[in-house]
């Protein structure tokens, strides 16, 4: 009988842990404090990542513990601004808006999003006592969610560049580990992995925001380059950021031919068959290079943090917060507050991570039996190293991403050097930052 | 007679129809045009202003646009010829007497590509052109032909899928053209002479001129505005060398979000296509 009701007693504790629901000290449950907005429907755009897939097989326990619908309208990436902007400049049907690190500085400049606080403030009842906002990795809240020190979003979908090796092809050509720096990477590891139609490396730069974050300005800041200087001008030119630019150069010859029509689908791919030793990706791939119905490869993949430049490791930074959109009425902003919370909180963390997301708490990556997500210690270890500013967060980015992506290209294909590129993109850039009024002193230099 | 129908009838009739154009077509217009003259960004709605004509000269001092209105005109400039001459020699084998059912078969397959949305020719190209895993290095021989990644391999492709899915349009228009032909004029040219040549000249082309103009009119406002098929296949790259004009508009106003500049480009747009349309028919169109 004692046995029957200590079962009992754990099914209920994990199950109402599972669904976050779980009444604490406090005495705050999510049932409780969603219940005055029951029926309530939220709107938000999801992408088709592997992150979004977790919440979404976990979306059924929320919206029974709450009565709150979660309408998601899917979009690929490349939509998923024009989509969200549209939808804001018309007064539109999203409650949440999904806002990658480049877009919070127009989200947040153009009021389409609320301040956190300013959202708590509205609804105390709906705020989490264990909502724990110290347990966000701080990089990531900072340059995720938050905009001239203000948070506006929770860290959701959350990306870390990685090195992403084959050990088998390595070990086959006498490596006993990744390299340790870009440099190794191309002077000793390019030449030795580039044989028989195999290549050494695959560095995604499609023209599109591929180009610009996970190509360009990925060789950028490891060499001690930058897109802009502290007065906002070009450093595009300077002896580092064009160390960087020419390294990029150098190295393709140890990439697959046509890199430039490269997406991620492609770089993933290329080395999901083999094809490719080592990739610098978002850890969001993981899921998708170590299982077997993907990968030729799952049993060979490892994980490493991105190599070292003479600057330092400085790794690629992306990811996506989710924060309360003004033009919700006021139903579907508190409802659409508990859905963020309830998504990133730290009691979900777990499951969101083995369902295939990568959560921003610190907490879930100190617990036991991560050992089958490999990725861990090198997302941990990047998390330190990043640069908030790896891609320019204000408004303006936009504009100029498609400069970088027009010009990146060019270079990359011989059309133009590094340094007539670079200064093209310089000379363009400036004109669209002197416009928005950096220059003048009407804007605040913050990126 | 037209004097005796009372004013109200020809509104009704014609009314709705007017109301209906300038709801979808000259609203919009308008519209473009009022965009045109401000600075409109839709992520800063709040500097919108009255610049004038500025959107206008940046678009005649912009060098990206005019390289993408030359990518465009030399995309029109060799598919179209070769749309023509498929088109052309497909119609007239179609026009040969006997085979009605192969020719039938044939006549509906035409319309295949022409059904096939442009979005998936982009998609199916993407497969097919693959590098690595593409039929069309496949069947030749397991090549190595980076067609994708390529600035005149992608370029290649375009105009490839181009003229694969609008050959039959043309072969088709041309085909009603030929049939336009009096059968007992065709007949006794060809009891004159046994030129086929000379008959295609001087008996077929006067008839096939009105379809060969509409074609001309149209092909170019395809091409102007071609979108589709390329942002599915090569988004524009590698670098700029499939960023056709259409792709460029639709960069800048939907990416960039620079909705006045947008504008700008596609009114300059407009007027050339208007431009075009009007010489071809001058030019080439002549009554039978």
């Amino acid at each position: 009988m004692k046995n029957l009701r200590n079962l009992c007693y754990s099914a209920a504790l994990a199950g109402a842990m599972a669904t976050g629901a779980a009444a604490d000290g406090h005495g705050w449950s999510l049932k409780d404090a969603a219940a005055p907005y029951a029926g309530t429907t939220v709107d938000v755009v999801f992408l088709l990542r592997p992150g979004y897939e977790a919440i979404e097989a976990m979306l059924p326990a929320f919206e029974e513990e709450t009565g709150i619908k979660i309408n998601i309208i899917k979009h690929p990436y490349e939509n998923a601004l024009g989509e969200q902007v549209r939808d804001f400049v018309s007064g539109g049907d999203l409650d949440i808006a999904l806002i990658d690190l480049v877009w919070i500085g127009n989200f947040a400049e153009n009021e389409w999003v609320l301040p956190l606080e300013e959202v708590q403030a509205k609804f105390p009842d709906a705020v989490d006592p264990d909502l724990d906002i110290d347990d966000f990795f701080p990089l990531v809240l900072n340059a995720f969610g938050g905009w001239n020190d203000t948070v506006y979003g929770l860290p959701f979908d959350n990306y870390s560049g990685l090195m992403f090796y084959n050990r088998c092809m390595l070990e086959e050509a006498g490596f006993d580990g990744p390299p340790e720096t870009w440099q190794e990477l191309k002077d000793v590891y390019g030449p030795a992995l580039t044989k028989d139609g195999k290549y050494a490396f695959a560095l995604q730069s499609k023209r599109n925001e591929t180009q610009s974050a996970d190509s360009f300005a990925r060789v950028l800041w490891p060499f001690g380059g930058s897109f802009l200087d502290a007065d906002f001008k070009s450093n595009l030119m300077s002896e580092e950021s064009q160390a960087g630019l020419q390294f990029r150069q150098d190295l393709m010859q140890y990439m697959p031919d046509g890199i430039v029509a490269y997406d991620h689908a492609e770089t993933v791919n290329a080395f999901a068959q083999g094809d490719v030793a080592m990739i610098t990706e978002w850890s969001a791939f993981y899921s998708s290079v170590v299982s077997p119905d993907t990968s030729k490869i799952a049993d060979c993949v490892e994980i490493a943090p991105e190599p070292k430049g003479p600057a330092g490791r400085k790794p690629a930074l992306g990811g996506f917060s989710l924060a309360v959109a003004s033009q919700a009425d006021e139903d579907e902003q508190a409802a659409a507050y508990l859905f963020i919370q309830w998504a990133t909180s730290k009691a979900n963390a777990r499951e969101y991570l083995e369902r295939g997301g990568v959560p921003a708490r610190q907490s879930v990556y100190t617990e036991d039996g991560l050992e089958d997500f490999k990725f861990v210690p090198a997302l941990v270890e990047s998390w330190q190293d990043g640069v908030p500013e790896f891609r320019p967060r204000f408004a303006e980015w936009p504009e100029i991403t498609e400069i970088v992506q027009e010009w990146g290209t060019k270079m990359m294909l011989g059309e133009v050097t590094t340094e007539e590129g670079a200064q093209e993109i310089g000379t363009r850039m400036e004109e669209v930052l002197e416009d928005a009024g950096y220059y003048s002193g009407d804007k605040r230099l913050a990126q | 007679m037209r004097g005796q129908v009372p004013r109200k009838t020809i509104f009704a009739f014609i009314g709705p129809a007017v109301i209906g154009l300038a709801v979808v077509g000259i609203a919009p217009l308008l519209y473009a045009v009022w965009t045109s003259l401000h600075f409109y960004n839709l992520t800063k709605l709040r500097r919108v202003e009255f610049i004038g004509l500025e959107n206008y000269w940046t678009v005649l001092t912009d060098e990206a646009f005019w390289q993408a209105m030359g990518r465009t005109f030399f995309l029109l400039g060799t598919a179209l010829p070769l749309q023509i001459a498929l088109g052309l020699g497909i119609a007239l084998v179609l026009h040969q007497p006997g085979l009605t059912l192969v020719k039938t078969l044939a006549r509906l397959s035409l319309v295949l590509p022409m059904a096939t949305t442009y979005a998936v020719v982009g998609l199916l190209g993407q497969v097919m052109f693959n590098q690595k895993f593409g039929v069309v290095n496949q069947l030749l021989g397991g090549a190595d032909i980076n067609w994708i990644g390529d600035p005149e391999n992608a370029f290649a492709m375009i105009i490839f899928w181009d003229v694969w899915q609008w050959t039959p349009f043309v072969a088709l228009v041309l085909l009603a053209g030929l049939t336009m032909v009096p059968g007992e004029v065709e007949e006794a040219a060809r009891l004159e002479t046994k030129s086929k040549w000379t008959v295609l000249r001087y008996v077929q082309l006067p008839f096939l001129l009105p379809g060969l103009v509409a074609v001309l009119i149209l092909r170019t406002a395809d091409t102007l505005k071609l979108f589709d098929m390329v942002f599915t296949l090569t988004r524009g790259g590698p670098g700029a060398s499939t960023e056709f004009i259409s792709l460029m508009i639709q960069r800048v106003g939907f990416r960039g979000f620079d909705q006045g500049l947008a504008s700008a480009q596609a009114i300059i747009l407009l007027i050339i296509t208007i431009v075009l349309a009007q010489i071809y028919i001058r030019v080439f169109y002549k009554e039978v």
